[in-house]
């Protein structure tokens, strides 16, 4: 029993961060809800992640990627969500390599092909307009030559598809290894917002005192700590089973995709709170973020789904009481 | 990152499962807070210590097996999962003994340890009195040096002391300097129940129960190896182990797992949809408090220490508790007034909101200490 990562482990998400700390700015993250955003394609960002490896991180190495397991990369997919990486990146690096020909995969690690993924649960591609494939369900089509039907979204920097394409059901696994990787960036993204408001809770002044030093507003972010500090192990868990193959890798990353979205929600609101009128405003960085958290909320399973899938494994099931089975 | 358990800690899983199967009481005792329930959980204490059970993690040679931080956890899994008797010497093995361990002396240690590990002494702790409940650096019991220039003279009152009313002897701090204010000049003493001068009213708890007390102290003597760690530091003797492992055993994962799976049981019964979502949402955070703790224990054996973490964990727990019971008792729906082990669950679970720090003042701990925010 250890439950902690490896030295290489975090020194891939230190990686991720250090590129992304320079390539990721929140003006990066804006300018991909421009509208000239197709003319623009995968940026300086995208860019980094090919360099350091993350986009063929789930690539066998024969193809030109580095054959690592969810695990491996569960923190630098944190670090993506902290920094609100534009551009259908779960959908490319962590599900496509499981769905597309292998044609694609040299590609893909190398940052010259996206891949947007539309799951069966959902209507919507993501970022489909800067995607070289599309796949949904059991299809995979180049994007050229496909009418994208554009739908406003929460998240300008996630802009939303549907396309006509009928297909079958998807891979089951590329869904719970997305799912877990959006639930690490969820947590990512919660971090995020608890470091702004905390930040802003400091430096503001009303009354002659610092905000933060208001009881109101501590129980508040003590409260965001706590739901972020017991979500991350649900994902690493998740990420662990996953990995092995552990026949509880379904439940385990329904159970972390909840608490991670329980707990980036919780921080969201608070760091909107925290900011008042100014964290309401399109002009502050915050709102990037805020908007990733409610994008991402119910990308690859809502709350509703993942909720079922526990029943499923909890109560509908047989269930054998923890202590008893190893985990 | 390893989830599996070695063939030494299976089969340590397996000795605590199988000794707890056929030793642990089939019936409930009757309440630890009745005098009669008291002395029952104290023999049950002794059979624990015979199987060398009541205290895995402390060194051989105060009644334990030297076990890791880990072995501790597999045992209150299994603990835990068994139904066996809540420990009536929680605030000795739990509360006193790490800071004893880190601050005793040698015949201190030697003295007292074993004795705790049997139930040979109960311990109550007297930290509370009237007036310094969260703002417990108020405190006003003092301790003044005795005229034969080794012991001291206690005076004062202490309120909330869990057990005291059967317990054996108490722990908690007394100014020592009375020019002192707040933290400074406090120290910690550890005193028999029965010293002359020493007198405990009960006071019936929520349940009817006397499951604390108030302590008064008249001039009571204290010999001078009555004093743990050095004089006038109580305070940071007090506080020090709590990032340490203690900030761990407070409350292991292991009592609420047991509590999820059985919650589980209520839910697999019922058609209430929210209900049933709500449990699986508990089980899910019972979940999270196992990982976290193991992730807890990690960060120990790497060196780092818990810090502020303590808080953000005591906060989790108690009102996960709490919520496990409520939902119980809706699950229970009209047998819920009657529920007898979940009632009384509910009734405990209301507490831990309260005890060991409320989580208002956890809160704000986390807020200063973990997010740094300005006091």
């Amino acid at each position: 029993m250890r439950f902690s990562f490896t030295e290489d482990q975090r020194l891939l998400a230190e990686t991720v961060r250090e590129v992304l700390d320079k390539a990721c700015p929140p003006e990066t993250v804006r300018a991909a809800g421009e509208p000239e955003q197709e003319s623009v394609r995968p940026g300086p960002a995208w860019r980094a992640l090919a360099e350091v490896g993350l986009l063929g991180a789930h690539i066998p190495e024969e193809h030109g990627g580095l054959g690592m397991t969810a695990l491996d990369t569960v923190l630098a997919y944190e670090e993506t969500g902290w920094y609100a990486v534009p551009g259908p990146l779960v959908e490319t690096a962590v599900a496509a390599p499981l769905l597309v020909p292998a044609e694609h995969l040299a590609g893909i690690a190398a940052g010259t092909v996206t891949v947007s993924v539309r799951p069966a649960c959902t209507p919507y591609l993501p970022d489909a307009d800067v995607a070289d494939l599309l796949v949904a369900g059991s299809a995979v089509v180049p994007r050229a030559g496909v009418t994208l039907t554009p739908h406003a979204s929460v998240d300008a920097t996630r802009k939303l598809f549907t396309v006509d394409l009928d297909a079958g059901p998807g891979g089951e696994e590329a869904f719970d290894r997305a799912a877990l990787a959006t639930a690490a960036q969820l947590v990512g993204l919660g971090r995020r917002l608890r470091e702004e408001a905390v930040g802003y809770a400091g430096q503001r002044r009303q009354f002659g005192k610092v905000i933060g030093s208001f009881q109101a507003l501590k129980h508040q972010l003590a409260d965001v700590a706590i739901a972020l500090e017991f979500a991350a192990p649900l994902v690493y868990r998740a990420a662990y089973s996953l990995t092995h193959g552990a026949p509880t890798a379904g439940r385990d990353v329904s159970a972390a995709k909840t608490a991670a979205s329980r707990a980036a929600h919780r921080a969201a609101r608070t760091a909107l709170q925290v900011h008042g009128a100014i964290g309401y405003t399109d002009e502050l960085d915050l709102q990037l973020w805020l908007n990733r958290v409610w994008a991402l909320r119910p990308a690859w399973g809502d709350d509703g789904l993942h909720r079922a899938r526990l029943r499923a494994a909890l109560l509908d099931g047989p269930y054998e009481p923890r202590s008893v089975r190893l985990p | 990152m390893d989830l599996t358990f070695t063939p030494h800690q299976q089969e340590f899983r397996a000795e605590v499962r199988d000794w707890l199967a056929a030793n642990a009481p089939a019936e409930p005792l009757p309440s630890m807070d009745t005098a009669e329930g008291f002395e029952r959980h104290r023999e049950w204490e002794h059979r624990l210590a015979e199987a060398r059970l009541a205290v895995v993690s402390w060194p051989e040679e105060y009644g334990g097996r030297g076990a890791d931080l880990i072995d501790w956890l597999i045992f209150e899994e299994e603990y835990w999962a068994s139904g066996a008797p809540g420990r009536v010497s929680q605030n000795g093995i739990f509360l006193l003994a790490p800071t004893l361990m880190a601050y005793g002396t040698d015949e201190q240690k030697r003295r007292h340890l074993p004795r705790m590990a049997r139930a040979d002494d109960v311990w109550a702790q007297a930290w509370s009195e009237p007036e310094s409940g969260s703002d417990l650096a108020s405190l006003r019991a003092t301790a003044r040096p005795d005229g034969d220039g080794v012991g001291w003279r206690l005076n004062g009152q202490k309120t909330w002391s869990s057990r005291a009313v059967h317990a054996d002897w108490c722990f908690g701090l007394f100014r020592t300097d009375p020019e002192s204010e707040r933290h400074r000049g406090l120290t910690y003493f550890m005193l028999p129940l029965e010293t002359e001068g020493v007198t405990v009213r009960p006071i019936a708890q929520l349940d009817g129960e006397h499951g604390f007390a108030e302590i008064f102290f008249d001039d009571v003597y204290v010999p001078g190896d009555g004093v743990l760690g050095e004089l006038g530091q109580g305070w940071k003797v007090a506080m020090a182990t709590t990032s340490s492992e203690r900030g761990l055993t407070l409350r292991s994962p292991g009592r609420f797992m047991a509590t999820a799976d059985r919650l589980l049981e209520l839910a697999r019964e019922s058609d209430d949809q929210t209900l049933r979502d709500a449990a699986v949402e508990a089980w899910t955070d019972s979940e999270a408090y196992r990982l976290h703790t193991f992730r807890a224990a990690a960060r120990l054996a790497e060196g780092i220490e818990l810090g502020a973490d303590s808080s953000l964990m005591k906060v989790f727990w108690s009102e996960l508790d709490l919520r496990m019971h409520e939902l119980a008792l809706e699950l229970l729906g009209p047998q819920a007034p009657v529920a007898g082990r979940w009632l009384d669950g509910f009734l405990f679970a209301l507490a831990g909101p309260i005890y060991a720090g409320t989580n208002e003042i956890q809160r704000n701990i986390i807020a200063e200490r973990v997010l740094g925010l300005p006091r």
